[in-house]
C-alpha cells in the first residue's frame, strides 16, 4: 500500500517531497486538498478536513497509517 | 493652487488608535494588538527606517503575519513605497526585483522624476509576455478602494475580517484598507491549511467575514461542509474573486449560507477594486459581478472588452510609461476581459482577449513557463495550456516533448522549474506527448488546446 501511495501522491504532487518527516510543514492548502482527494477516490474512503491533522500528515508513514485505519474502519 | 491632503491608511491608524485604543486591531499567530499598541509598534519601526536611510522603495516578502502589517504601514508612514513580494519567491528572482528597483530610484532620484510622489505600494504581476510589472498604487486609491468596499460589502466597525491569502496580491491586501479604516479587527491566518485553526477564528462571539478564491471554497465544501455550514450565522459576508467560482458551487454556497452576503468581485491590480454582486440574491448568476461601486465607472469598448475609470486605478507601470500607455490612457484602465453591461447595470464577464492564463486570482503568462521549459535537459519542445483542474477548476499544463533517449520525468521538470519561477508560475499538470500544435507558419497554436 505504501508505495500505491507513494506513486499517487508523487504524480499528484511532483514538488513534495514525500520521503519529508516535516510533511506537513512543505504543503500548502491545495497540496493538502489533493493529498485527501487522491487518498478519496483511490482508497474509497471518506477523508474530511478534521483527517488533515500535522499529526497525520507528519509523513508518508502517518498518511499510510491513516488510510489503513479509514479502509479498516469503512 | 490649494491642494487638498489625501488621508492615508496611516492616517487613519493614528485616528482609530486615539478613538479606540483598546480595540484589537490585528490578530495572528500568538499576537493580538490593540489599535493603540498597533499604531506604536508601526511608529517605532516606522523610526528605525528613517534612522537607518532604508531606500525609496522597499521590498520585502510578504508573510501572513502581524510582522507584515506593521512593516507595510511603517513603510508608508516613512514616506516610502511598499512592495511586498511573494513569500516563496525564489532568491534569484527576488533579488533581481530589488536590483531593478534599485536601479529605478537612483535614476528618478538623479533627474529629480516625481514619479513616486504620492505612492504607497509597488504590487508585481505578470505581464503578457511574461516580464513582471511593477504596478504602482497610490496612497488615494487604497483610500477609495476601502471606500468601494465599505460602500459595497458592508464592511463595518464591528467586524473580524480574517485573511488567509498571500498578501502581496490585492485580493488579500486591499481587505486591510477597509478594516483599519473602519476601526475594526483582521484576523491574519498562514494559509488555509490548517483547518482546525481557521474553524477556531470562528469560536468566540462576532461578526465575521472572509476572502476566498474558488479553490478554497472547493476545498471546504469538499471536505469540511458540515462545519463550514454551521458557521452560517457567524458569517456575515464572504468575497469570492482572483477566478470564477463554479456555478454549483455558488449554488452549494447560497444552501448551505442562506442569510450570508455571498460576493462576487471585479477587481484587478491595475483597476483596484471596482464592482461586486452578492449573489446570494435569489437569481445567483454565474459570470456577474454586479454595479460598479462608488469611486468606479464601467464601460465596454466597441470592441467588448471592459474599461474601467475611477480613484481606484493604479498610476502606471513603475519605470515603463510605454507599457503604461498601452492599458492606461485619458485616466481609464483598458482590461482584456470582454464583457458586457445588462439592463440593470451590472458587469458580466466573459473570456480573455490574450493568451494570459488566470491560475486561482495569479495571471501566468504561459510564455514565460515555456521559456524556462525549454531550458530543462532533455525537452525538445513544449506548451504551457490551461488546463481543467478538481480544486483549482482551471490550472496550467505543460504538454512537453522529449528528446530521443531522455526519459519523461514530470517530478524532474516541475523542480526545475520551481527553482526558477513564482511557486503559482510552476504548472501542476504534465503530459508527455509526441509533437505540440503549431500554426502554419510555425507559432504555437494556442487556440488548438482551448475548448
Amino acid at each position: 500500500m505504501k508505495e500505491k501511495i507513494r506513486t499517487l501522491l508523487e504524480d499528484a504532487l511532483p514538488l513534495v517531497d514525500f520521503d519529508s518527516d516535516f510533511l506537513f510543514s512543505e504543503l500548502d492548502s491545495l497540496g493538502i486538498t489533493t493529498i485527501l482527494m487522491t487518498l478519496s477516490d483511490a482508497f474509497g474512503i471518506q477523508l474530511e478536513a478534521v483527517d488533515a491533522t500535522p499529526r497525520n500528515l507528519k509523513s508518508l508513514d502517518s498518511i499510510v497509517a491513516m488510510v489503513e485505519k479509514k479502509v479498516k474502519s469503512e | 493652487m490649494k491642494s487638498e491632503k489625501v488621508m492615508t491608511l496611516e492616517d487613519y491608524l493614528q485616528q482609530n488608535a486615539q478613538r479606540y485604543p483598546d480595540k484589537v486591531a490585528v490578530i495572528g499567530g500568538n499576537e493580538r494588538l490593540t489599535y493603540d499598541q498597533l499604531w506604536q509598534r508601526v511608529q517605532a519601526k516606522a523610526d528605525e527606517l528613517s534612522v537607518s536611510e532604508a531606500p525609496r522603495c522597499i521590498p520585502f516578502r510578504a508573510s501572513q503575519t502581524v510582522g507584515f502589517l506593521i512593516t507595510y504601514l511603517a513603510i508608508h508612514l516613512s514616506g516610502r513605497v511598499a512592495v511586498p513580494l511573494e513569500k516563496n519567491i525564489p532568491e534569484g528572482l527576488y533579488q533581481e526585483i530589488c536590483d531593478r528597483l534599485s536601479c529605478l530610484s537612483s535614476c528618478m532620484s538623479s533627474c529629480h522624476d516625481d514619479t513616486l510622489n504620492g505612492i504607497a505600494d509597488v504590487l508585481f504581476t505578470t505581464g503578457t509576455t511574461g516580464q513582471s510589472k511593477g504596478v504602482m498604487i497610490s496612497h488615494r486609491t487604497i483610500i477609495a478602494d476601502a471606500e468601494n468596499l465599505i460602500a459595497g460589502q458592508g464592511f463595518s466597525h464591528d467586524l473580524t475580517f480574517v485573511v488567509h491569502g498571500p498578501l502581496n496580491h490585492i485580493g488579500s491586501l486591499s481587505k486591510i484598507f477597509p478594516v483599519l479604516l473602519l476601526g475594526a479587527t483582521l484576523h491574519i491566518l498562514d494559509g488555509l491549511k490548517d483547518a482546525e485553526a481557521f474553524f477556531r477564528v470562528f469560536e468566540s462571539q462576532g461578526k465575521y467575514a472572509t476572502f476566498f478564491v474558488p479553490a478554497n471554497i472547493r476545498f471546504l465544501l469538499s471536505f469540511d461542509a458540515k462545519r463550514f455550514a454551521a458557521l452560517a450565522d457567524r458569517l456575515d459576508f464572504i468575497e469570492s474573486g482572483g477566478a470564477p467560482l463554479a456555478h454549483a458551487d455558488m449554488l452549494q454556497l447560497c444552501q448551505l449560507l442562506p442569510h450570508t452576503r455571498l460576493y462576487n468581485t471585479y477587481a484587478s491590480t491595475e483597476t483596484g477594486i471596482i464592482a461586486t454582486y452578492d449573489f446570494n440574491d435569489g437569481e445567483c448568476l454565474a459570470g456577474c459581478l454586479g454595479r460598479p461601486m462608488p469611486h468606479s465607472r464601467i464601460a465596454i469598448t466597441p470592441e467588448g472588452l471592459i474599461s474601467c475609470q475611477g480613484d481606484t486605478l493604479m498610476s502606471g507601470y513603475l519605470g515603463d510609461p510605454e507599457l503604461t500607455a498601452t492599458v492606461l490612457r485619458d485616466d481609464t484602465v483598458y482590461m482584456s476581459d470582454y464583457g458586457h453591461i445588462d439592463e440593470q447595470g451590472r458587469l458580466h464577464i466573459g473570456g480573455r482577449e490574450n493568451d494570459v492564463i488566470n491560475v486561482g486570482g495569479f495571471k501566468v503568462a504561459p510564455t514565460e513557463v515555456e521559456d524556462v521549459a525549454m531550458s530543462v535537459p532533455g525537452i525538445k519542445d513544449c506548451i504551457c495550456i490551461s488546463a481543467d483542474h478538481p480544486i483549482m477548476g482551471r490550472a496550467l499544463k505543460l504538454l512537453v516533448v522529449m528528446a530521443e533517449d531522455t526519459a519523461f520525468s514530470k517530478r524532474t521538470i516541475a523542480r526545475y522549474l520551481a527553482d526558477r519561477l513564482e511557486p503559482y508560475k510552476v504548472p501542476m499538470l504534465y503530459e508527455q506527448v509526441d509533437a505540440v500544435a503549431r500554426t502554419y507558419n510555425g507559432k504555437l497554436n494556442r487556440k488548438h488546446y482551448q475548448k
